[in-house]
């Protein structure tokens, strides 16, 4: 397992190190003067597994004992090493480093941790990245080893230069503790190395995007006239900028000969006179302009819109760089300095210094400044608006701070309204609505979402003012917007046909420009109200299954089955994304069986045409398309990992045993003919992700009713050939179930929500620009509400602490978790089987129980990975599908921010996974077992009860079976199985016990086809057998007959993965 | 005169001379310092002030400084000791300086436009109430001296020397002031003591400077928390362009700002 660290090396660029937690920790050399190799810094080797870079060496300093470095914070060992005794001293260490492309910080692998460092890095890559999309850059000419280059350089003036002070204060030491020459310990200045690194992931940054521009760029205009004998500098450097490494002359474009250095010279002067822009430097303090109103209006109520003597001020105000909470108006800087300089040195002077640089940008601000003590600016309503409109924009991007009343924003703007009323006599139909169902469509035109009334119209239209108050607050009308808006109105312009129409309308982001004006509002009652605020499901009439169907629906499931329902009849995909265990299953099967079998349904609507009126007061129920249809409806196709095949098929036979379930996968599954045949008495395809992706030919050229997608972030990575696949095969309808819509980035969301309706999020481009960057990097309010109400129709996500939710749950839910194994754990079960089996036939008496004993333990140990049976302590990978089963557990657990308890029996199957989890997780993992000393033990249990303490906790049932609280722990998962009730749940009090609050998830693994089903299924079978079990452990299995210990042990066919 | 009689003189190499920023065409870019050696170019006799220009650009001057009345420097010239040139404007008297700071007081424009580095257009109309000129009529109103054998006036080392005074203006107007008494610490001190806000400046303040990595084995691994980024003002991405100082340059005939834009719109994405 191994920590990863970054550094920014001058010269060389971003360097990777790491430690490697399974190395012997001394160094075997005493000699400290040097730098000797670190004892367990991992090879180059290992690192350019991990991220294609190329080998290098580094010398780094590090805090360190006289025979070793001390462990970073992120490194996860087996065995911890003892606290140090003595105080720790930084001594130079020589690692293994690896040069590596910036890129590589946004894309961590999954089996390592990575430092402090490394996440400062990739912070400092974002704000590169950040300045270069946003133009914050300025080209300029360099010579880099005796060459001429041209190079974008960062621009870094206002908000940015508080951030990159940020950035450099937060500068983890080890980020600079590369060794620079001399055998100083100071190590390199932050700020210094910041601006380096800087510099150069801006100047890659910006020729990045330059590359992937849709049109090519080339700065160069065409020549006029004959090409002279010798090209000026200024050609070369700008065609260099546009080049991938910026150094000219470019070879075989344009000949070194014709470089003349004079010319350069000539370049390099004017360009100076860029030198001074935004070079990054935080003065001690920032103006700030805060627009306010003097003379608020007496009686908001009786607003007269022309009032002339409305009196608008812009005050001065002066604010800390270093802690921008500290503020003071400028009358204390003229009236009090001595108070405001113990923050500000000369205050009165960076006032003045401030205000006049600001009067370069914004000359209106000149008259004010013609006094003794200056404290504000005062303006009439144009000059209001002038500055609300442009000056505001001009005055932050020239670095200084801005105040604006909080009515001015996009959402006081004016726009139009679109208003639709629910049919009260129409027929809802499956893929939309009649056109008469939207005759009462209706633009209106509105400030925000209040819809302006024919008077108020005609007041803005004689108002000369560009500001104007309505209904108590200040609107700015621009005429000719307001000319286009009723030009548009006048046009009576249609309105959308179909529901699906009404809400791409209401997903329309302002910043689309087909219409005249930003739509700000959709107005609607009725069901399209619900839907839109995202209410349907609660106001929904609840859907009942049909008769056959053997499970009784929670109530909050009957509600998710009648919104899936009711998504499905308008033609709109749906995204069930429950809390785990909240049972999207039995909801997903309930529909289908609703479906299916809907005469048998007495709750279910009548066929369309009848239906009844939906209205408010009486919430729409949906006829399903085809349910009184000549013909069934087509199969239904639902794609999942391998992992959960079979738990589709036994729930489905479980709890609609009326559902005719096909498992399509595998080597032996039908295709062509056969396939179609088969497809012909199927009501529920059951298919993997690797699977359809394979097949996608063929099943994109069969009909489906339903495509369904379950652990939909299979799809999450719009670019992987799953996504792709997925994107081919045509359906009436799709739904996705997952728990986690969003795990890392919003882009996610994008991809799913893009598969259910195409396009309702736009390209992935502008919803990067419009939504992931705004919400992620800038945490942009706005844009996190929009992307709200934008998903809210078609999103429906229920939590476990929901109260409507939590009433309706039991305290402890037991899942029994299935996984397959893989290829190579099915053999070596195989070669285990028969090896013991020779063994067991061969021996009797004592011998022969220890046999048959020693074979469950291995057969147990090959399921819980090859590794642990083979004892070779090699890689974990993706070699168990319990393995990869229990991640994917437990990234949900964490995403959900709960705590996870895991037992199992084997001491060593916990070392294993301790280290491989944490840097899996990136998070610390517990790890209890019988040789932990009991204060540790006591430490360790505190901390995990603690708020913030680990989340994950693995225990051998043995040393933690009992006597331990652990309520902090809202899941506990058997890793392995004892086939004991009671110490099972022993095991499970641990967490579900007085003190709990919360429902407890347990899940037991259990692979199909292997002695863990088979045990699990003569326990069931037998409850005889099962005291007898309580009584004896895992005796009495060595009393069966090696007939019946074969029948047990045998793997069967639907154990292994693809 | 034949320059093939008179040997030219070259002046010795310098190291460590203060050398003029602009390489090439005027010295002097703004209009306060362009306004200080107007005259210069119709004063200049010979190819002197073209010397004068190339030694400021070699590096020749060695020393400059300011002081109430006068510039004084030392110019390396081709004998091996540098001459002493001294360029001399009468300072004002403490009584005239005092009209003056009220009036500068009274009045924050011009203090503010001094402090953001530049020479307010109207600082004349305030010297003129006071019955003054803050700049000369013209360089014959210099005194000009220099030590070395050249009898014209000014000589190529005085040339040197204006052109980098002009340039010293550039780059901080206040030093015009210095020149004619009060340099700029005293005026502000002034100018405060006149606005009523009697603080003393306090001490310069300076950030933590980060520590030495030996003091921060404690927190070795952990980076400070970062606060969220707060969002940008919605600009345009080719909104720099529009902000910048002219380069004069172009290319081809046209302007370097707008060749640029295509790439800043295609930085700012779809």
């Amino acid at each position: 397992m191994l920590a990863i660290h970054g550094l920014w090396s001058r010269g060389r660029g971003l360097l990777l190190w790491a430690e490697d937690g399974d190395r012997t920790v001394k160094s075997p050399s005493q000699a400290a003067r040097s730098a000797r190799p670190h004892p367990f810094a991992a090879p180059a080797q290992a690192l350019t597994e991990i991220h294609p870079g190329k080998a290098t060496m580094a010398t780094v300093l590090l805090p360190s004992l006289l025979s070793a470095p001390l462990d970073s914070t992120e490194l996860v060992r087996a065995t911890p090493r003892p606290a140090p005794r003595r105080p720790p001293a930084l001594l130079p260490w020589s690692v293994p480093a690896i040069t590596v492309d910036p890129v590589e910080l946004a894309d961590p692998a999954p089996q390592v941790r990575y430092g402090a460092s490394v996440t400062h890095l990739r912070e400092l890559a974002a704000f590169a990245a950040d300045l270069a999309a946003r133009g914050r850059v300025l080209p300029s000419l360099v010579h880099e080893s005796g060459a001429p280059a041209a190079r974008w350089r960062p621009v870094v003036a206002g908000p940015d230069a508080v951030r990159l002070a940020a950035i450099v204060a937060a500068m983890p030491p080890v980020a600079r503790a590369e060794q620079d020459g001399r055998a100083g310990t100071t190590g390199p200045d932050p700020g210094a190395l910041v601006a380096d690194a800087l510099a150069v992931l801006v100047d890659a940054a910006v020729r990045d995007a330059l590359a992937r521009s849709t049109e090519p760029v080339d700065l160069l205009p065409r020549r006029r006239g004959r090409r002279p004998r010798q090209l000026p500098a200024s050609e070369l450097w700008l065609a260099a900028l546009t080049t991938a490494d910026g150094r000219f002359p470019v070879d075989g474009v344009l000949e070194a000969s014709s470089l003349d250095h004079s010319d350069l010279t000539e370049l390099a002067d004017a360009l100076a006179a860029w030198d001074e822009v935004g070079t990054g430097s935080v003065g001690p303090a920032q103006a700030v302009f805060r627009l306010a109103e003097v003379a608020p209006l007496d009686d908001p109520a009786d607003p007269d819109l022309t009032r002339p003597d409305t009196v608008w001020r812009v005050e001065f105000w002066l604010r800390s760089a270093a802690d921008p909470s500290l503020q003071v108006a400028a009358e204390q800087v003229w009236a009090a300095p001595e108070g405001v300089a113990r923050w500000i040195n000369r205050p009165q002077e960076v006032l003045l210094a401030e205000l006049g640089r600001a009067s370069v940008v914004y000359p209106d601000l000149a008259p004010a400044l013609r006094r003794a003590r200056p404290v504000a600016c005062e303006l009439d309503v144009e000059g209001a608006h002038h500055f609300l409109a442009h000056a505001a924009g001009v005055l932050d991007a020239a670095g200084f701070g801005v105040q604006l009343p909080s009515w001015w924003d996009r959402k006081r703007q004016l726009g139009l309204v679109a208003s639709v009323r629910t049919p009260t006599e129409a027929a809802v139909t499956p893929g939309g609505m009649s056109r008469e169902a939207l005759a009462d469509f209706r633009w209106s035109l509105a400030v925000g979402s209040d819809v302006l009334t024919e008077a108020e119209i005609a007041e803005l239209v004689a108002a000369k003012a560009p500001l104007v108050r309505l209904r108590g607050q200040w609107v700015a009308v621009d005429p000719d917007r307001l000319r286009r808006g009723l030009e548009f109105l006048q046009k009576a312009p249609s309105g959308p046909t179909t529901a699906a129409e009404v809400l791409a309308l209401a997903a329309r982001h302002p910043d689309d420009a087909d219409l005249p004006l930003p739509v700000t509002a959709v107005h609607a009652d009725g069901w399209i109200g619900d839907l839109l605020s995202g209410s349907a499901e609660r106001t929904l009439r609840p859907l009942h299954p049909p008769a056959t169907f053997r499970a009784t629906l929670r109530p909050y499931q009957q509600r998710g089955l009648s919104w899936l329902a009711f998504l499905s009849g308008l033609g709109l995909g749906a995204c069930l994304a429950d809390d785990m265990g909240l049972g999207k299953t039995v909801q997903l099967l309930a529909l289908e069986a609703c479906e299916r079998d809907g005469g048998a349904a007495p709750n279910v609507a009548e066929p369309p045409n009848v239906a009844e009126p939906p209205n408010l007061a009486e919430p729409p129920t949906l006829a399903e398309p085809n349910l009184a249809g000549p013909t069934p409806p087509a199969p239904t196709l639902l794609l999942c990992p391998m992992s959960l095949v079979g738990n589709w098929q036994r729930e489905a036979a479980r709890f609609a045993p009326g559902l005719r379930v096909y498992a399509h996968h595998g080597p032996g599954r039908c295709h062509g003919d056969e396939l179609r045949e088969q497809l012909g008495e199927t009501d529920l395809v059951v298919s993997t992700y690797a699977t359809a992706t394979r097949d996608v030919d063929e099943l994109a050229g069969l009909t489906w009713h339903r495509l369904v997608l379950d652990e939909a972030q299979a799809v999450k990575n719009n670019l992987s050939s799953a996504a792709k696949a997925v994107r081919r095969l045509p359906a009436q309808h799709r739904i996705a179930l997952t728990g986690t819509p969003v795990e890392n980035r919003l882009a996610e969301l994008w991809s799913v929500m893009d598969v259910l309706n195409p396009g309702i999020l736009g390209t992935p481009e502008t919803f990067r620009t419009r939504f992931a960057v705004p919400v992620e990097r800038h945490r942009d309010p706005e844009a996190a509400d929009l992307l709200r109400r934008v998903t809210r129709p078609y999103l429906l996500r229920r939590v476990k602490t929901d109260p409507t939710v939590i009433d309706d749950l039991p305290e402890k839910i037991e899942i029994r978790q299935d996984y397959r194994l893989t290829a190579e754990q099915a053999s070596l079960y195989r070669t285990v089987v028969d090896d013991m089996m020779d063994k067991i036939e061969g021996s009797d008496g004592i011998q022969r129980r220890g046999n048959v004993l020693a074979a469950m333990a291995k057969l147990k140990q090959v399921c819980n990975h090859p590794a642990q049976l083979l004892h070779d302590r090699s890689a974990i990978g993706r070699r168990s599908g319990k393995v990869i089963r229990l991640e994917e557990i437990l990234t949900e657990v964490l995403a959900e921010g709960d705590k996870v308890l895991c037992f199992t029996q084997f001491t060593e199957f916990g070392e294993m996974l301790m280290p491989h989890l944490s840097a899996l997780l990136d998070t610390e993992v517990l790890f209890l077992h019988g040789g932990t000393p009991r204060s540790r033990r006591d430490e360790m249990v505190a901390r995990f009860q603690a708020d913030g303490g680990p989340s994950v906790f693995i225990l051998s049932l043995k040393a933690g079976g009992t006597g331990l609280n652990l309520t902090a722990a809202n899941h506990v998962v058997h890793l392995d199985r004892w086939w004991n009730p009671a110490v099972e749940n022993q095991a499970t009090d641990r967490a579900f016990r007085i003190g709990q609050r919360r429902t407890v998830q347990v899940r037991k693994f259990c692979a199909a086809g292997t002695l863990e089903e088979r045990i699990d299924a003569m326990i069931e079978r037998k409850k005889a057998l099962a005291e007898m079990v309580i009584s004896d452990g895992e005796g009495w299995l060595t009393e069966l007959s090696t007939a019946e210990l074969r029948d047990l042990f045998t793997l069967g066919a639907e154990a292994v993965d693809e | 005169m034949s320059d093939w009689y008179y040997p030219p003189s070259r002046p010795r190499r310098v190291e460590g001379g203060i050398r003029a920023r602009s390489k090439r065409g005027e010295i002097a870019q703004s209009w306060w310092s362009a306004r200080f050696i107007q005259g210069l170019e119709s004063a200049g006799v010979g190819g002197r002030l073209a010397r004068g220009r190339s030694y400021a650009r070699a590096g020749q001057v060695l020393d400059l400084t300011v002081d109430a009345g006068s510039a004084v420097a030392l110019v390396q010239g081709s004998r091996s000791r540098p001459y002493k040139v001294r360029v001399g404007l009468a300072a004002f008297g403490k009584a005239q300086w005092a009209r003056v700071e009220q009036a500068l007081a009274d009045n924050a424009w011009y203090a503010a436009k001094l402090l953001a580095g530049e020479m307010p257009t109207d600082i004349e109309d305030v010297f003129t109430a006071a019955g003054l000129h803050l700049f000369p009529a013209g360089v014959r109103e210099l005194a000009m001296d220099c030590s070395c054998p050249d009898y014209e006036v000014p000589c190529k080392h005085l040339a040197a020397t204006l052109f980098l005074l002009a340039e010293s203006f550039d780059a901080d107007p206040f030093a015009i002031l210095a020149l004619r008494g009060r340099s700029r610490e005293e005026l502000l001190d002034n100018l405060r003591a006149h606005r009523g806000g009697g603080a003393p400046p306090a001490a310069d303040q300076h950030g933590p400077a980060a520590g030495a990595l030996a003091d921060c084995l404690d927190t070795f691994f952990l980076a400070a928390p970062l606060p969220p980024c707060p969002p940008p003002a919605a600009t345009a991405a080719d909104a720099l362009l529009d902000q910048l100082p002219t380069t004069g340059l172009s290319v081809r005939g046209h302007e370097l700002v707008e060749l640029l834009r295509p790439a800043y719109r295609a930085m700012g994405g779809p």
